[in-house]
């Protein structure tokens, strides 16, 4: 764990210079928008530097914080949850062919029930709390990273357990060193699928069932036709997207994946 | 008569002449600017004022000079094709001196011997190099040529505003564009050699040097988008993104050259400082067009002396130099003289920036180009004048040193 931590630590610098390909196309984004403003009425598209200009004030009259961590703890709760229970479960049905047949179905019907369905049972069930966008955001992450677990552990490689068996690998070994390398890349790609849906329901959640998080405020911005507002507020929430996803969970992905390209 | 011109050292590859007269020019038109804008001393007439001779001189005269003697040396080598015949490169030469000459006389026999004069040389570089990148059967420079035909049409559009009697700044801020492209496009071919051949010194043979064309591509992308939004809405905030994009994206391209240690050898070093310098001046830009903080200017001025300014004088001295059959140069005035340019670069874009503490900056900017271009007259006028030390008869050169 360690090593991977220090691993991480050297390859930070080169990967954070990496950013600099994805930050000039988003900037031809910034452009491509810019463009598009001045041929639009300001009220179908301001341009965005009125939008950052707005998202900037929202960040140092303190607004925006509160608002995000609001939503950014539902967000990552249900996302959590799903992780949890969604790893496990994938993995469990993994290891035998009949429950992974039999599971197949049951993520059909998940993945095809909109979220806006569940949305709706949710606020049934759960009213105007936490636990409407919490469950709703647990839902929609849980079939990728089910099937993502699932996948991992059938497609594990037969001849390499036979070997390790063969050989007497001790247990803890053979979880750290075979199994799990193999899981997590697939888990990983699954976990990053997620976490985007996550971000993206949770704000459709709180735009229909609550009173405060990103979504109420798009709500508000919607009612007074403050598009300025609304976009500042998407930039937001797809700008910690960003940065949870390129700081965080990519460097380690990288890491975790690192022996396919060694293979 | 003409017999014996031909023979000579000096026309012994297209780059001697070219090269010489490039750092000729640059200090020549350097010391009539300072002159003018310090000394209050005059410049010639010329269509659209002293601002618009000042950047035509350094772009169609000095900077398109260094191209051609880079471009007719290069590829030949490049493609294993014949270099380029001794009257027509003196032909060049004497199209590129009449284009001097008519263009500071502009503003008394009119735009049009200048229009000819300016235009001429740049076809006869392409009706020279154009067959043999063409010709080359995998065709993996044609990037050159596109870049030659863009500049074309930069140096045609200049004379078509000159003409119509328009203000013709545009095509002269579009001309840097293409400059930069041409930059990113030889340097990559360039430091393929320079940073692997300094990696081999250094020893380290565990990681090698790649100049990877998607970075490369991106960069030029982005250059090419910020120069035709520059030239068609000019401080509109599309050209604001697109040059902070341009910018990123030359952050993005020097990710290939982070190698350790081997980035602080002086040759590696001096290119991937004009990199740098190319990156900050576009950043500058972008900033400047889009907030109330820099200048575009002082941008401008970042890449024309940080960037454009330091890839000439570092290529000639790679280029004029190892295709006089000599090793590279090793001694110390080169990375001083590069360090000068880079200050001259900072302290012209700090003009921009605080023109109140104008002539000191100025003196800094205009001294520091001065020097690096004077030290290399210095340096290379014997050089150029003589034959070659190993009896060569013409452009070849082996390059195995950092």
């Amino acid at each position: 764990m360690i090593g991977i931590v220090r691993q991480w630590l050297v390859g930070l610098p080169a990967y954070l210079w990496g950013g600099w390909g994805a930050i000039a196309s988003l900037l031809l984004l910034l452009a491509s928008w810019e463009f598009a403003s001045q041929w639009l009425d300001p009220l179908a598209l301001p341009d965005p530097r009125t939008v950052l200009a707005t998202l900037h004030g929202l960040l140092t009259d303190g607004n925006a914080w509160s608002e995000l961590g609001v939503t950014g703890r539902r967000a990552l709760s249900g996302f959590a949850l799903s992780l949890g229970v969604g790893s496990a479960l994938g993995m469990l049905a993994g290891l035998s062919m009949t429950a992974a047949m039999m599971a197949r179905p049951w993520v059909t019907v998940l993945v095809g029930t909109p979220p806006i369905g569940w949305l709706v049972l949710a606020m049934l069930w759960f009213g105007a709390s936490d636990g409407t966008p919490v469950f709703t955001v647990f839902v929609a992450c849980f079939p990728p990273i089910f099937i993502g677990a699932m996948q991992g552990v059938r497609t594990l490689d037969g001849q390499l357990r036979e070997m390790a068996q063969a050989f007497a690998l001790p247990p803890l070994q053979r979880l750290f060193d075979l199994y799990l390398p193999h899981v997590l890349s697939y888990l990983f790609p699954a976990w990053i699928t997620a976490l985007g849906v996550s971000w993206k329901v949770v704000v459709m959640a709180e735009l229909l069932a609550t009173a405060d998080g990103v979504g109420a405020a798009l709500a508000v911005t919607r009612s007074q036709l403050d598009t300025a507002g609304s976009l500042a507020w998407i930039v937001a929430v797809v700008g910690s997207l960003l940065a949870v996803e390129y700081l965080l969970l990519e460097p380690v992905k990288r890491e975790v994946e690192r022996w396919r390209t060694l293979a | 008569m003409l017999k014996r011109l031909l023979a000579a050292p000096i026309l012994l590859c297209a780059f001697r002449p070219l090269f010489l007269l490039a750092a000729v020019s640059a200090v020549f038109c350097m010391a009539a600017w300072l002159g003018f804008l310090l000394l209050g001393l005059p410049l010639p007439a010329v269509p659209g004022g002293p601002a618009v001779w000042h950047a035509h001189e350094l772009l169609f005269g000095f900077t398109f000079a260094a191209i051609a003697g880079f471009v007719l040396t290069a590829v030949p080598e490049f493609v294993d094709g014949p270099a380029a015949p001794r009257p027509a490169v003196l032909a060049l030469v004497l199209l590129w001196l009449g284009g001097r000459v008519a263009w500071s006389a502009s503003g008394v026999i009119g735009p049009w011997p200048a229009a000819v004069l300016n235009v001429a040389p740049v076809l006869v570089v392409i009706a020279l190099v154009a067959p043999l990148l063409w010709r080359d059967p995998a065709r993996r420079h044609l990037s050159i040529l596109w870049a030659l035909l863009a500049w074309l049409a930069v140096t045609a559009g200049f004379y078509t505003d000159v003409l119509r009697g328009e203000p013709p700044m545009r095509s002269l801020h579009a001309a840097i564009g293409v400059v930069m492209v041409l930059v990113v496009i030889v340097m990559s071919r360039i430091s393929m050699r320079v940073v692997n051949s300094a990696l081999d010194t250094l020893g380290e043979t565990a990681v090698s040097y790649l100049a990877r064309p998607p970075r490369r591509h991106l960069a030029v992308a982005c250059i090419v988008l910020f120069t035709l939004a520059d030239v068609l809405a000019p401080g509109a905030p599309v050209a604001g993104w697109l040059a902070l994009a341009t910018a990123a994206a030359l952050f993005n391209l020097q990710g290939d050259w982070h190698l350790g240690r081997v980035l602080l050898r002086r040759w590696v070093l001096m290119l991937y400082a004009v990199y740098v310098a190319m990156a900050l001046g576009y950043a500058l830009i972008g900033v400047a067009v889009l907030t109330d903080l820099g200048s575009v200017s002082g941008g401008r001025h970042l890449l024309a002396i940080g960037a454009l300014g330091l890839s000439i004088f570092v290529v000639m001295n790679i280029a004029g130099r190892i295709h006089t059959g000599r090793e590279l140069d090793t001694r110390r005035w080169i990375p001083a003289a590069a360090g000068v340019l880079l200050l001259a670069a900072v302290g012209r874009a700090g003009w921009s920036w605080w023109p109140a503490d104008g002539a000191l900056l100025l003196w800094l900017a205009g001294g520091g180009w001065l020097l690096a271009f004077g030290a290399f007259i210095a340096h290379y006028l014997p050089l150029y004048w003589q034959p070659r030390p190993d009896g060569g008869l013409g452009c070849e050169g082996v390059m195995d040193s950092d």
